[in-house]
């Protein structure tokens, strides 16, 4: 286990350009994040939709980076053909093939931690390595994860970031205490929260019931065989950190590294999932 | 004109510092049973005195976890009902479907009490609340898949001989064979509630069901919904009959206008800001975001925004005032919106027993035979 030096991190790396590409897949054209050239690294949001800007333009320095956006988020379109997780894996597995990503490294946040464990747990031979940052996907009773459907999104900010400063917890904090209120209100036009409202949709979808977990993925674990880094923001209100230890516990040689940040690790502290993907490529 | 007298049991006594939702995660430490005794018994008398004074029919609903409506089971109502009235009809409006699994549960349950009430069962068939998806930890994802399938179940096991084997997306039933029949056939008439979607109408007209109003918005909400599901009819090749539509309203009869509001105001303002908050949440995937949209437009006329009595006269949310007052409005709110079934609720929220038997007999006594006089065009079932 490794302590992570607090306080953001300046990156002296040249940031490479990464665009934004419409790739069609079996289940629908999907907005992906593209850029950079070298080994490739697959990064997956959390369940919030997060643009991952800052962590591609620092991997694409050193990778072949992309970072899609699931059906359901900004726009990508098929989530009506995908009703569970085991449709989400075919859906990475079809999306990396039309990406021509061979082995990737698959990292991921929350959800997309998920994701990304319920990959290579199916077929191992398909990952190279794993960054897992404060992922979601596991019941460990006495530390449940907490509540992400019908509250407003001004009490779920404070439970996902510790930087107050970050934009994303900004603009959640402003939707008011509820959505609901500020667009029978006119308080807030109706496309403003369309696209939180499609996102939830897609998560429900995977994650309504069981909530946020797959009561088989835990025994599942050992099937991975690749390098693993499971990442704990040690502020995180929303995922205990006792479901990021269970992941390095299960996962043989991962190793577990605390951050001094939040839930959002990939807005506070892309630096430090970057220095992790660079530690196992 | 058909007369329902529709109830909800709600629980009357929050107390007074209890100020959160009445839905979902309202703690059940504030439900007493000594309480729960007497107001199901109660309630229950209130249905029943309805056949005594002369009303076509009865209504119950469903709803889980709350203090809204404490019948998670109208069933277990109906079938009480179903032995202790012998005329009127008994409409559950309705059952979740999506809630039922599988969802021959319903069929055999309403089959069972148009059996036990020598078929005067009317059928209610719902999607379930936002409210109920947090509280059944059903996917909301799926809840409109899910009521098609259920209903089609449902409709097949009465109408097809069984046995006979379903295998839908969400339901993959080997041997569906409903025991017993319905009495009613081909099946008991079916209630569906909506709340103005384009595609619950459409639904409802095309089978040529009876669409029920959801209740609580200001009377130019109903008036669209109505005109939009004649409307639908008419595309189906037929003018709706307006047996085909029901208005939910409540209704409070006292002496005189003044009489009536001083009796009535503290227990409707009790419905309204204690049992009604929480009831629109509505969960991710659970309507088409179309449907969210234009429900977003209506909540400013929902009752839950209410906050001055002026309000509740202008938007007709509840209809009170003197036999003479209550006989007009309700003239001319059925002429407008052109529904054949009115569904009173002659008592809400905390209205007491002896104002909610007043109010009912003073309705039936001196409001209900001018109505009846005033429609004489729809035939009076029972």
């Amino acid at each position: 286990m490794t302590d992570v030096a607090t306080g953001p991190v300046t990156s002296d790396i040249t940031e490479e350009p990464v665009t934004e590409e419409i790739v069609p897949t079996a289940v629908g054209d999907v907005k992906v994040l593209r850029g950079g050239d070298g080994p490739p690294v697959l990064w997956l949001h959390s369940a919030m939709g997060e643009a991952a800007d800052a962590l591609c333009a620092d991997l694409a320095s050193d990778f072949t980076v992309a970072a899609p956006y699931f059906p359901g988020f900004s726009g990508s379109s098929g989530i009506e053909q995908i009703e569970d997780m085991e449709d989400a894996v075919y859906h990475l597995l079809d999306l990396m093939e039309r990406l021509e990503m061979v082995r990737p490294i698959v990292a991921g946040l929350s959800l997309g931690g998920w994701m990304s464990a319920e990959l290579a747990v199916r077929y191992p031979d398909s990952v190279s390595g794993l960054v897992l940052a404060n992922p979601a996907g596991l019941y460990i009773e006495g530390h449940s994860i907490g509540e992400i459907f019908g509250r407003s999104t001004a009490e779920i900010a404070d439970e996902i970031f510790a930087d107050f400063e970050q934009p994303l917890y900004k603009l959640m904090k402003g939707i008011g205490s509820s959505i609901e209120r500020s667009l029978a209100s006119g308080a807030i036009p109706f496309d403003a929260v369309r696209p939180h409202l499609e996102a939830q949709a897609a998560v429900a979808k995977l994650a309504w019931n069981p909530y946020l977990h797959n009561p088989r993925l835990r025994r599942r674990l050992n099937r991975v065989s690749v390098p693993t880094v499971v990442l704990s923001g040690t502020k995180d209100g929303l995922i205990p950190p006792a479901h990021p230890e269970a992941f390095a516990a299960e996962i043989a040689g991962a190793r577990l590294e605390r951050v001094d940040a939040g839930h959002m690790l990939v807005l506070e502290r892309p630096d430090v999932i970057a220095t992790a993907i660079r530690s196992i490529s | 004109m058909r007369f329902f007298s529709f109830h909800l049991m709600p629980y009357p006594e929050l107390p007074e510092d209890y100020d959160g939702p009445a839905w979902i995660t309202i703690p059940n430490k504030l439900f007493d049973p000594a309480v729960g005794t007497k107001i199901y018994n109660r309630y229950i008398d209130e249905l029943i005195l309805a056949e005594d004074l002369g009303f076509d029919g009865v209504c119950v609903n469903e709803h889980h976890q709350n203090a809204y409506g404490i019948m998670p089971s109208p069933n277990l109502i109906a079938s009480i009902l179903a032995r202790q009235t012998s005329r009127v009809r008994i409409a559950v409006v309705g059952n979740a479907l999506p809630l039922y699994d599988p969802p021959t549960r319903v069929a055999e349950e309403f089959a069972m009490i148009d059996n036990i009430s020598g078929g005067r069962l009317i059928a209610g068939l719902v999607v379930g609340g936002g409210p109920e998806y947090y509280s059944f930890s059903i996917n909301p994802a799926h809840a409109r898949e899910r009521f098609a399938e259920a209903h089609d179940i449902v409709l097949k096991a009465w109408t097809e001989p069984g046995p006979f084997e379903y295998i839908g997306k969400h339901y993959k039933l080997r041997y569906v064979n409903s025991w017993p029949r319905p009495v009613q056939q081909p099946h008991p008439e079916i209630w569906i509630p909506g709340a103005g979607s384009v595609e619950t109408v459409e639904f409802v007209a095309k089978r040529r069901y009876a669409y029920m109003g959801i209740p609580y918005f200001h009377i130019s909400v109903f008036e669209r919904m109505f005109k939009m599901f004649r409307e639908a009819c008419q595309k189906e090749g037929y003018e709706a009959d307006p047996l085909q539509m029901g208005w939910l309203v409540p209704i409070f009869v006292a002496e005189t206008d003044a009489e009536a509001r001083a009796q009535y105001e503290e227990h409707f303002w009790y419905f309204v800001k204690r049992l009604l908050p929480g009831i629109t949440i509505s969960p991710p995937g659970y309507t088409s975001l179309r449907s969210y949209e234009n429900m977003m437009k209506g909540m400013g006329s929902f009752m839950a925004s209410l906050e001055n009595w002026e309000q509740v006269v202008e938007g007709q949310y509840a209809i009170v005032g003197s036999p003479e007052t209550v006989t007009q409005k309700l003239t001319e709110n059925l002429e407008r919106l052109g529904a054949g079934n009115l569904l009173g609720l002659f008592q809400l929220g905390t209205l007491p027993a002896d104002l909610t038997r007043r109010n009912l007999e003073m309705f039936a006594a001196e409001v209900m035979p001018k109505l009846r006089a005033q429609f004489p065009d729809v035939a009076v079932s029972g």
